[in-house]
């Protein structure tokens, strides 16, 4: 590997710099060269609408007037907005009530694809499928299984004797369809990155835990889920942010509704951006999304941070 | 002992059991789809159950091509989802070998805010990057649907990570024969990490086929839609229309599940190798 630099080496590197006509100077010409096209691309597309974001978020703007300064009144007026309380509201229940089947579905999965037996690379084959079919086309299929009279969903339900579902209708039933949806299409993700987690888990572990004489609920316990830990808050991190950017199920299914049953802050912001021309407004309601999901993922590294203390 | 083998065989049986159900169900609302796109409208509206249509029924996929844009569609997403693919190919291998072998200044600010982008979700700076792409004129033009891709946050550490495993042995001995820094990355860095390369292809062409967000917002009419917003735009304007409905979607799923289907491992492992990057 590489040496660690000398407290010496650090300072004739600075003292170089960019110029002169050294090998290292010359190397780090190349590098920053290289890496250009990303200072560019993430300046432009990802740093400026960060930045931009906030600033048209203080004017009143329906991109074909002119902008007219606001202050933070634009925020003051989201926070009096029961819609946008809600949109947070909803938001939460969506995404947690995805991503906690998830992770429980998809870790189990993963510890019975960890082991070896007849078919297995074909039945991870079919159990991957949903996870490639894309998300527009997938929606659609559920607003066919979902029809009240002849979706198969609903006929199923039916035969099994809960008939008159309306799930896409019902307030009550809305949100649960489309977390059913999201859950079916989002584990096999989650299913794979688990099961390359636990390959990574050198067998030395197992064999010296059966020489003991563990059982094997015990090795799952003491050494599996353990080691897993980071894997499993990655998992928590993606599959948290993944569930918050959520918005082709609910634009092509529910648009929101029914009420306001379903419209998340993607809905939100998308609606007031560019139904109702309301750029500021939506602008500032980005900012607010974007707050939310630093505090969760300043949170979930706290989470991090602590784990690996103990 | 025999006991003991009844018993094993008897579990393995359970377990295969269990996975066929548990495949089945997974797989179900794909079946169905693939089933319904070849169903006729009486069959479809039935309100009993119904899972296999009475015969073959090509006439769906004829009329989804014939009156609806979808070679149009088919053809947006491939020249798409082909440009962001070619994009990513040729900028992330360059950043992800910057950031994996040289030292510059500004480098670790770079490598934390490619990092912090993963967190930003899209919806968050859609309003800019829309005010941006109108200002520079973009909306409804193939460099306004290919330009906020051509580089992706993942992309970019997969491509770091592969980097890091090339020996600096290797470099080095190219630049003590002479070679020039652009000469050692095309003749010796590239032809190294060439599964790699192919890995990137993969998910991000399966990532943007699927993008719709962007697409609806930046197009603003048929000529320019790909295969997802087009879909989307037919549902508004055939909502009883099922089996055309599933007819389209079979022709949009398509692509990515045979990809999916004929480089399996390879597919997988890229996945999986997406989790490795913290």
């Amino acid at each position: 590997m590489v040496a660690q630099p000398t407290a010496a080496d650090i300072r004739s590197q600075r003292r170089q710099g960019l110029f002169g006509n050294t090998l290292e100077a010359r190397k780090r010409r190349f590098g920053l060269f290289f890496a250009l096209p990303a200072f560019l691309f993430f300046g432009m597309f990802y740093v400026y609408p960060l930045f931009q974001t906030f600033y048209v978020s203080l004017f009143s703007w329906s991109l074909i007037d002119e902008p007219s300064f606001l202050g933070t009144v634009n925020y003051i007026r989201l926070f009096a907005d029961k819609e946008f309380l809600n949109a947070i509201w909803v938001s939460f229940l969506y995404a947690f009530g995805v991503v906690i089947p998830i992770w429980g579905i998809a870790l189990g999965l993963a510890l019975i694809f960890n082991r070896s037996f007849r078919g297995r690379q074909a039945y991870l084959t079919v159990y991957y499928i949903p996870a490639v079919i894309s998300l527009t086309v997938w929606s659609l299929i559920w607003l066919l299984l979902y029809n009240p009279s002849f979706g198969l969903f609903s006929v199923v339900m039916r035969g099994l004797g809960i008939g008159g579902l309306r799930m896409l209708d019902d307030p009550s039933t809305a949100m649960l369809a489309l977390i059913l949806l999201s859950i079916w299409k989002g584990t096999p993700v989650y299913m794979l990155i688990f099961l390359a987690g636990l390959r990574a888990i050198p067998s030395d572990y197992y064999e010296a835990a059966e020489i003991d004489g563990a059982r094997s609920w015990q090795s799952l316990l003491l050494i599996t889920l353990p080691l897993l830990r980071p894997v499993f808050l990655y998992v928590m991190v993606i599959s948290l942010i993944e569930a918050f950017k959520v918005f082709t199920p609910m634009y092509l299914l529910t648009s929101g509704g029914p009420g306001s049953a379903t419209r998340v802050l993607s809905m939100f912001i998308f609606q007031n951006g560019f139904q109702y021309l309301k750029m500021g407004y939506a602008s500032a309601a980005s900012v607010i999304f974007l707050l939310i999901l630093l505090l969760l993922a300043l949170f979930q590294f706290r989470l991090l941070r602590f784990q690996q203390v103990d | 002992m025999s006991k003991n083998r009844i018993f094993r065989t008897l579990t393995s049986l359970l377990g295969q059991m269990g996975l066929l159900a548990g495949a089945l169900l997974i797989s179900a609302p794909s079946l169905y789809m693939l089933s319904a796109s070849f169903m006729n409208s009486n069959e479809i509206f039935s309100t009993r159950l119904q899972l296999l249509p009475e015969a073959l029924n090509w006439s769906n996929y004829l009329e989804v091509f014939a009156r609806f844009n979808f070679w149009l569609y088919l053809n947006n997403s491939l020249w798409v989802t082909g440009a962001v693919v070619l994009l990513n190919l040729i900028f992330t291998p360059m950043v992800g070998y910057s950031l994996a072998k040289f030292n510059y200044p500004g480098k670790n600010v770079l490598l934390l805010f490619i990092l912090a982008t993963v967190m930003v979700p899209f919806t968050a700076i859609l309003i800019p990057l829309f005010l941006i792409v109108r200002n520079l004129g973009w909306i409804n033009t193939y460099p306004g649907l290919v330009m906020p891709f051509a580089m992706s946050a993942f992309g970019v550490f997969l491509m770091r990570q592969f980097m890091l495993s090339v020996p600096d042995d290797y470099i080095d001995a190219g630049r003590i024969d002479g070679a020039s820094e652009g000469r050692i990355y095309f003749q010796i860095v590239l032809p190294l990490i060439q599964p790699a390369l192919i890995t990137l292809a993969i998910v991000v062409f399966v990532a943007n086929w699927d993008e719709f967000l962007w697409m609806l917002v930046v197009t603003t009419g048929d000529a320019l839609r790909t295969l997802p917003v087009g879909l989307a735009k037919f549902r508004e304007q055939y909502q009883t229309r099922f089996e055309l409905m599933m007819a389209g979607s079979v022709v949009a799923a398509a692509p990515v599940v045979l990809l999916f289907l004929a480089l399996q491992r390879r597919f997988l492992q890229g996945i999986a190798g997406l989790s490795g990057l913290k």
